[in-house]
């Protein structure tokens, strides 16, 4: 008997039976060329088909040329595409799990920037994001709607999918009708309920005519758009009601918030406690027959289990989690669920690579968005591989080689390992980016990896063992800035996570990394009871805050907790007291703050000793992450799983 | 003198204009596209007299923007666009971004001189070694010789605004204890030996930054004195760039028209070789005029081609040119999305290969209503195309929307758009109605074809629309300006009240104010202006009401509501389309359709016209 019997346990879904409740929904990718999706695509679904996904729904395909906001989309109208989706759906049929295409409309979510035409939308408001008056829809364009939708689904089952699911939640022209925040016709699409919902109908006639019976068709639903005067839960359960009794829709999806207004709550980071969302399925089930997807920060398969065993969904959405690892359902059935690779929830390079136009990929597995890349096959000869250093990159390293049959030995020079990881995830709400370390530790165990703590490897020692080649990833140490001098109160961010320094009283902490460094800092020694001021030469207090979707969290962290922020100013001397003056560079004004501690959240220096000593020895010597330059903890994954692959 | 022949070591350059090398993401992969060579040929035709083609990196660890030529991927590109631009001098220019690269497309650590993080990206580089230099050096030589292989006239070597090599000549960037930082100009010297020993007799060019802005640390015009006589190069581009100058290589038009003259002038005086003046010179008369006083031999002339392809040939002729008016919204592409290089005057740059030119071959009559962009445009291209052509419009002036628009602070040059438009019209034979409001009766006995282009109305807010703000009709007391939007306007706005005496406010969502001008470049300068106007900036807030002399605005994290002073709100929020003519199936273009910019403006009026000629 499985542990996860609700979870692992098949569902019919409309036509088709899924063998588990564990669905890959749909999510962007930057994967596409040109509009069309790529092998990559494919290598993508497939791999997480063969981890054992119950169902997977591919990202957004392009209902109409007018809807084209982000470069990378597939242009599903294009009948060019199905070459494409017929590879992606053999690719993922080849391991008996089904695939359903999601079909949209951006809508008003949009701008012009690509199709050069103006965005459609049932109203003239722009968007919050994109600012774009989009063009109020005329009655002979909403047929072109809907024809589209028609269309699309046409190519899909061209294509080979099972289904399509219609994307009418987070960023979607039929969200657009749906919200009387953005629909306020007076014509028949809009006004009541029943009106702006009208194209959503009429879009489900016409696909489900083009699908017949053999194929599934979905609809995914916001239930809370958490806007001013937007869908509430009541309105989205009443609309999930009348999709079910259509008697045309399959299965119902579902979701929270607005892409281009509270995407952080879509795409929710660790911030975020774990089942937010879930009461949105739960009332949408007990108004409908159909079965419901529940969706958001599921990261390991009990907690899926039990969300079904509880009754607040029958198919549980788990997006980063397979990103993160493909293995997920695969490893829960086999009985290895402490090996699932779990999802940070750090948004860091899938949802934080979405917003730049990059390619989707994972913080901790490198793989991710590669899978199309084949790696080469591993050496016959065995080496004998030396890693001298225990952080992410070290790890890595080590993991990688061993998996490919190398010997390795794992130098760490402290009595845990982890490098900074652990010290970054001290702070409480940070505590989730230890699993990027923890998983990578017990990998290290489970491939073999010899890991010896405690050990400060010398170059001397290095060079008298002759390893067939050594990965150095030493990392890096805290640098003090210029105008620090040696004021004793004036600490880096790394004195007070690693317990050297307590400050007390008034702290200004210095912000130059724009990340989680200078926040996590200023939270915990406000919630110690500091007056804490964060001061920053950029224009807003941690900038690539925005790129993970924390911005907002700590925002209202900030807040709530007292916490000062103060942009465009460069500290220019710091004396006893401590009095530091902070030039204002915009103006070119001074101002002066006297504090009682002053915290830096600075660049740090590559500790490269080791490099420095061993380079040019007779045996190879590599070094990956922070011992190359200090940067984040997906360069440290990436580069140590490159050297190692590279052995 | 602009329009003449000019002999630079042994080849001879069929005008002094340059067009120079900058992003266009025309690319395909990192190689150079059929659209770039369409996109090169219209300006060479145009009669450019050296095209800079767009910057490759020279060897695989620089990355700086997706679609970023590479220059081993250059070859079959530079050939294709070589054999379209004879009788144009095609120079390859050839560069590494160092640490203002990106690490996000390669996956590498960024090279640079010293570990210091770009003020942009925040991205500690690596600190090259020796193995470094020595690929990066043999990368220049590489691909000089590949471009020479393609045909090409000879390379230009990027020391400007994203350089690694301006990273080793700055002392902001470069602290090293080797030579390389004992003589921060050794690695550029081996560079230009090694280009040189690779070019034979093509050019080795030079885009140098000669002050970085940044006189505590950085490259002043007093080094670039000193190191210029030192170089052995054949062309020299003189422009100021840093890693904290910003916007400052190619700024819009808050900056006034060549910019760089003096400094051009000064390096000129010690140059060995013929020297190039940049920065935003988009008129005949100012380039003539720079020449003629013999601070340049050439003049960089980027945006106004991209602005106006046949720019020379037209200059030739004695033709009206189409201005480039340094707004930078179409042009400027260095940005994740990927915007497709283009022009707001003429959306056809860039793209060339799908967009049609106007055909001879219309008949009969057409009536536009509205001449403002989308309506001058639309008639313009109706008159090119035969069609006898009448524009209706209810003010006294041609110009729409955009007359207003050019009242606000650093906004005046869009005016010469709509001037050159309505001068277009006038001698292509436009008739042009003005004072005159078309009303639907009218339409419905109008026996020809017609076109609305009736622009947009403020939405009804209750406060002052930001056109009648512009214009100048405004109460006494402290100003709010409200900008949901965070583009040009708004700021626009809130600077020309400042600088009129009023006591200002801008209030925004956003975090910073202005935030769709990262595209123009003016985001943190316009948030700089603003602060040094002492115009206090209002951020994360929303305006929920206004009476009685003060406003409420709210927090948009917390809720927190206060109160600040405004016995005016000036709305700089979206618009509302004029629909009154319209009924279904009617042709229209512009703000009408939905309110928008005057790319989109002018896109759509030519857009319908090429339609009706079709
Ligand atoms: C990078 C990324 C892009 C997404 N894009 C879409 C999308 O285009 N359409 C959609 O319906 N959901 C999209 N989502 C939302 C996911 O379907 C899912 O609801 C969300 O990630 C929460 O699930 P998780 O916590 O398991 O990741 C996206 C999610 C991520 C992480
Ligand atoms: S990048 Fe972070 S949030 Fe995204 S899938 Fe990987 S671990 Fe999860």
């Amino acid at each position: 008997m499985s542990r996860y019997p609700h979870l692992l346990s098949p569902l019919r879904v409309g036509p088709l039976t899924l063998k588990n409740r564990v669905v890959f929904s749909a999510h962007l990718t930057n994967y596409a060329e040109y509009g069309k999706p790529s092998e990559q695509h494919a290598a993508y679904y497939a791999a997480r088909a063969a981890g054992g996904a119950g169902l997977i729904i591919t990202e957004e395909h392009s209902t109409h040329v007018t809807d084209w906001p982000y470069e990378k989309l597939i242009h599903g109208f294009d009948p060019a595409v199905i070459p494409g989706y017929r590879r992606i759906t053999d690719a993922v049929h080849a391991h008996g799990v089904p695939i359903l295409a999601q079909l949209n409309h951006n809508g008003g979510q949009a701008s012009s920037m690509f199709s050069r035409l103006p965005v459609w939308a049932p109203s003239p408001i722009a968007d919050p994001l994109f600012r774009e008056v989009p063009k109020a829809l005329e009655l002979h364009e909403i047929r072109d709607v809907v024809d589209g939708y028609a269309l699309v689904a046409e190519h899909c089952v061209a294509g080979g999918f099972d289904g399509v699911e219609l994307q009418c939640s987070h960023s979607s022209l039929v969200r657009g009708f749906l919200s009387p925040a953005t629909n306020v016709r007076t014509d028949a699409y809009g006004g009541v309920l029943e009106n702006r919902a009208r194209l959503l109908f009429e879009i489900v006639a016409a696909v489900r005519s083009v699908l017949g019976p053999e194929r599934a068709l979905g609809v995914r639903l916001c239930g809370d758009e958490l806007i001013e005067g937007g869908t509430t839960i009541e309105e989205a359960v009443a609309v999930a009601r009348m999709v079910d009794a259509t008697a045309q829709v399959d299965y119902i999806n579902t979701s929270i918030g607005v892409a281009t207004a509270t995407l952080y709550m879509i795409e929710a980071s660790m911030q975020v406690p774990p089942g937010y969302a879930m009461f949105i399925p739960s009332a949408i089930r007990e108004a409908v027959s159909i079965p419901v997807i529940g969706v958001g920060r599921f990261k390991d398969p009990v907690q899926a289990d039990r969300a079904i065993a509880a009754g607040q969904a029958d198919l549980i959405g788990v997006v980063r989690g397979q990103i993160a690892d493909p293995d997920f359902v695969r490893k829960a059935r086999s009985g290895s669920a402490q090996d699932i690779r779990t999802c940070l929830s750090c948004n860091q390079e899938c949802v934080g690579r979405m917003g730049l136009n990059r390619w989707l990929g994972c913080i901790e597995n490198p793989r991710t968005g590669r899978e199309a890349v084949v790696l080469p096959m591993p050496t016959r000869r065995a080496q004998r591989v030396l890693v001298v250093g225990g952080g992410p990159a070290g790890l890595q390293a080590a993991v990688t080689a061993a998996e490919r049959g190398h010997r390795v030995t794992l130098l760490e020079k402290a009595d845990r390992l982890g490098g900074q990881v652990p010290v970054a995830a001290s702070v409480p709400s940070r505590a989730e980016f230890l699993d990027i370390t923890r998983n990578l530790a017990a990998a290290a165990q489970r491939v073999g990896v010899d890991v010896k703590l405690q050990h400060e490897a010398t170059a001397d020692e290095i060079t008298a063992d002759a390893p067939d080649a050594v990965i150095l990833a030493t990392g890096a140490v805290p640098a003090r800035p210029w105008w620090a001098g040696d004021l004793t109160q004036v600490v880096d961010v790394r004195d007070v996570l690693e317990g050297r320094a307590s400050p007390r009283g008034r702290v200004l902490v210095v912000d130059e990394l724009g990340f989680h460094q200078a926040t996590s800092v200023a939270e915990l020694l406000a919630d110690r009871g500091c007056f804490v001021e964060v001061a920053t030469p950029g224009m807003v207090v941690g900038q690539d805050l925005g790129i993970t979707l924390d911005l907002e969290t700590w925002n209202v962290k900030a807040d709530a907790k007292g916490i000062a922020q103060l942009t465009d100013v460069v500290p220019m001397s710091a004396t006893e007291g401590i009095t530091l003056t902070l030039q204002h560079h915009p103006t070119g004004t001074d101002l002066t703050r006297t504090v009682d501690w002053v915290v830096c959240a600075v660049q740090q220096r590559a500790d490269d000793a080791l490099w420095q000593a061993l380079k040019g020895s007779l045996f190879p010597v590599h070094r990956v992450g922070d011992c190359v330059a200090p940067r984040r903890a997906h360069a440290a994954v990436i580069e140590g799983h490159r050297a190692a692959v590279a052995l | 003198m602009l329009t003449e022949s000019f002999t630079i070591g042994s080849r001879t350059a069929p005008s002094r204009a340059l067009f120079g090398p900058h992003e266009t993401n025309l690319g395909s992969g990192r190689a150079l596209s059929d659209r770039h060579v369409a996109y090169y040929r219209e300006r060479a035709a145009g009669g450019c007299g050296v095209l800079v083609v767009e910057t490759a990196s020279v060897h695989d660890s620089d990355w700086p923007y997706e679609r970023a030529p590479l220059a081993a991927d250059c070859g079959p590109g530079w050939t294709a666009i070589v054999e379209a631009c004879s009788p144009a001098l095609v120079l390859a220019s050839l560069g590494h971004t160092g640490g203002q690269g990106s690490s996000a497309y390669s996956q590498q650590p960024l090279w640079a001189p010293s570990a210091v993080a770009d003020a942009v990206s925040r991205e500690l580089p690596m600190v090259m070694e020796d193995t470094e230099i020595a690929v990066l050096t043999a990368g220049f030589g590489t691909a000089a010789r590949l471009a020479m292989a393609s045909g090409c006239a000879g390379v230009e070597i990027e020391a400007g605004d994203r350089s690694v090599l301006r990273q080793f000549l700055s002392g902001i960037t470069n602290q090293r204890a080797d030579d390389y930082g004992t003589d921060k100009a050794r690695l550029l010297r081996e560079v230009i030996a090694a280009a040189r020993a690779a070019v034979g007799d093509g050019l080795v060019a030079l885009r140098l930054s000669c002050d970085e802005l940044a006189p505590w640390a950085g490259i002043t015009p007093e080094h670039a004195l000193e190191l210029v006589p030192t170089l052995d190069v054949d062309l020299l581009t003189v422009v100021r760039a840093g890693p904290y100058a910003g916007s400052a290589y190619r700024p819009d038009a808050h900056v006034p028209e060549g910019f760089n003259k003096a400094l051009c002038a000064s390096v000129k005086a010690v140059a060995r070789c013929p020297v190039v003046l940049q920065g935003s010179v988009v008129s005949e008369a100012f380039a003539s005029s720079a020449l003629a006083e013999g601070g340049c031999d050439l003049v960089e002339m980027t945006r106004a081609q991209i602005a106006e392809p046949a720019l020379l040939q037209k200059l030739r002729t004695g033709a009206a040119p189409r201005p480039c008016v340094l707004c930078n919204q179409g042009c400027r592409v260095r940005d994740a999305r990927n915007p497709i290089v283009s022009c707001i005057g003429e959306p056809r740059s860039g793209h060339e290969l799908s967009d049609a030119l106007p055909v001879d071959g219309g008949s009969g009559e057409v009536l536009v209503v509205g001449g403002g962009p989308a309506g001058l445009e639309c008639a313009r291209v109706l008159a090119l195309q035969g069609f006898s052509v009448e524009i209706r419009e209810a003010a006294e002036i041609l110009g729409g929307a955009v007359l207003d628009a050019a009242l606000g602070a650093g906004r005046e040059r869009l005016r010469a758009l709509v001037a050159w438009l309505a001068a277009e019209c006038d001698r292509l034979g436009v008739k042009v109605v003005l004072g005159h409001e078309v009303l639907a009766a009218e339409l419905s006995s109008y026996s020809g074809r017609v076109v609305l282009a009736t622009g947009a109305s403020a939405r009804d807010t209750g406060w002052v629309d930001a056109r009648d703000a512009l214009r100048g009709v405004l109460q006494d007391g402290p100003v709010l300006v409200h900008d949901p939007v965070g583009g040009p306007v708004g700021v626009s706005v809130a600077e020309k009240l400042a600088a009129d005496g009023r006591e200002v406010r801008i209030v925004t969502q956003d975090p910073i104010v202005g935030t769709l001008l990262s595209l123009t470049g003016d985001l943190a300068d316009c948030n700089t202006r603003l602060q040094q106007l002492g115009v206090p900036r209002e951020l994360k807030s929303l305006l929920r009401r206004a009476s009685g002399g003060t406003a409420v605005l709210e927090d948009v994290w917390t809720g927190a509501q206060r109160t600040v002073p405004a016995a005016v709100v000036v709305d700089c929020g979206p618009r509302l389309p004029r629909e009154e003519l319209y009924e279904t199936g009617m042709l229209r273009a512009g703000d009408c359709v939905a309110p928008r910019t005057i790319l989109e403006a002018v896109l759509e009026g030519r857009r319908v016209a090429l339609e009706l000629g079709a």
